[in-house]
């Protein structure tokens, strides 16, 4: 550590650098979570051995390492049971197509968030069209879990509406910059 | 040698290794709810597999990270009313979490090691198989990489909600990290 020190970069206005901010964390964590159901719809076929009727392996030295009951390790079958039940047969390729997408949009919008840290001239701009984006994402995965089972919906609806309210209001956040940097 | 800001490479490091953690965290809730592998139940191949070559792939982000921020420091910012308690506790946090994510991978790489399942960099490089197949040293390493990670999160919790107080400080510390 050096005992010498500087000012700070040229700030921009407080707004770009709260929605930056937070664009930046939620984008971090929606990048993640969409290359993960990216995941689970790739690992998750329906000709795998949990719809052959085939029996979970269960050993108990296994069983010690994770730390779960013999009821829990056969009740893990029910996990990929329930996705490949309850989803239609275009839900597969669609959920992979959409988490594909929204990951690129997601990790977008964390250089976008870079970009209204630093005030860069376009990123109001830019930050208007990824979160709208993002929120186009949220609909149609909402769309498409609502055409799903119960097991489902229960599974992914909750979770696409905290999505969609946290994109809706950077969206508007980002909008109301924008005006701001209109009118200035 | 000093600069103002991080050097591009520190930045995108930095940040390609938060959402890998953040993957590898979300995606090994996930997986470990998946049947046990077996000669018919093979869900748990591709995750595992895409695990553990992250995990291998961010000890090399973290070293390339780790050299270029000795190597190139940024000079310190200077902030109105700045604690000099909290300054240290921040460097702190940096050297634990460091700490952390090294011990997590390697602690995990060596769990794998003694499992007795082989590792394919990234589906191209057989990695060499440094451990034999041992319940209890898979189970030692296993535990520490458990716990490695839980405390590697809270670690991350900190870290964020820091960036989080000086983004709506508005103080221009973050600024350093957000720039390429």
């Amino acid at each position: 550590m050096s005992g010498s020190k500087t000012v700070p970069n040229a700030l921009g206005p407080a707004w770009a650098s709260w929605l930056g901010i937070v664009a930046v964390v939620f984008g971090i964590l929606l990048t993640a979570a969409n290359v993960n159901e990216w995941m689970i719809q790739r690992v998750i076929t329906s000709d795998g051995a949990a719809m052959q009727g085939m029996k979970p392996r269960c050993p108990e030295d296994e069983l010690l390492e994770e730390g779960i009951s013999l009821e829990e390790c056969k009740l893990m079958i029910a996990k990929v049971r329930i996705m490949v039940v309850s989803r239609p047969n275009w839900f597969r390729d669609f959920q992979m197509s959409l988490s594909l997408i929204g990951a690129i949009i997601a990790f977008g919008s964390i250089f976008v968030g870079l970009a209204l840290v630093q005030y860069s001239n376009w990123a109001p701009r830019a930050a208007v069209v990824t979160f709208s984006a993002l929120l186009v994402i949220d609909a149609l995965g909402f769309a498409a879990a609502t055409n799903t089972g119960p097991l489902l919906r229960a599974t992914y609806l909750w979770n696409i509406l905290l999505w969609f309210s946290i994109h809706l209001i950077m969206a508007a956040g980002a909008c109301a910059g924008q005006h701001i940097k209109d009118t200035d | 040698m000093q600069t103002q800001n991080f050097t591009t490479t520190a930045v995108i490091m930095h940040w390609l290794i938060a959402v890998s953690i953040f993957f590898l965290f979300i995606s090994s809730w996930w997986m470990l709810a998946l049947p046990f592998p077996s000669i018919d139940f093979k869900y748990r191949v591709f995750p595992f597999q895409l695990h553990k070559n992250l995990g291998i792939t961010i000890v090399f982000m973290l070293i390339i990270l780790l050299y270029v921020r000795l190597r190139y420091r940024p000079t310190p910012v200077f902030s109105a009313g700045e604690r000099p308690l909290l300054l240290r506790l921040a460097f702190l946090d940096h050297v634990i979490l460091y700490i952390l994510i090294f011990t997590c991978c390697i602690s995990g790489y060596m769990s794998s090691s003694y499992s007795g399942w082989s590792t394919t960099l990234w589906w191209v490089l057989e990695l060499p198989h440094w451990g034999y197949e041992d319940e209890e040293l898979n189970m030692f390493y296993s535990d520490i990489h458990l716990w490695t990670c839980w405390a590697l999160l809270a670690f991350v919790s900190v870290h964020v909600g820091g960036a989080l107080y000086h983004a709506f400080r508005n103080d221009g510390f973050v600024r350093r990290m957000l720039r390429l």
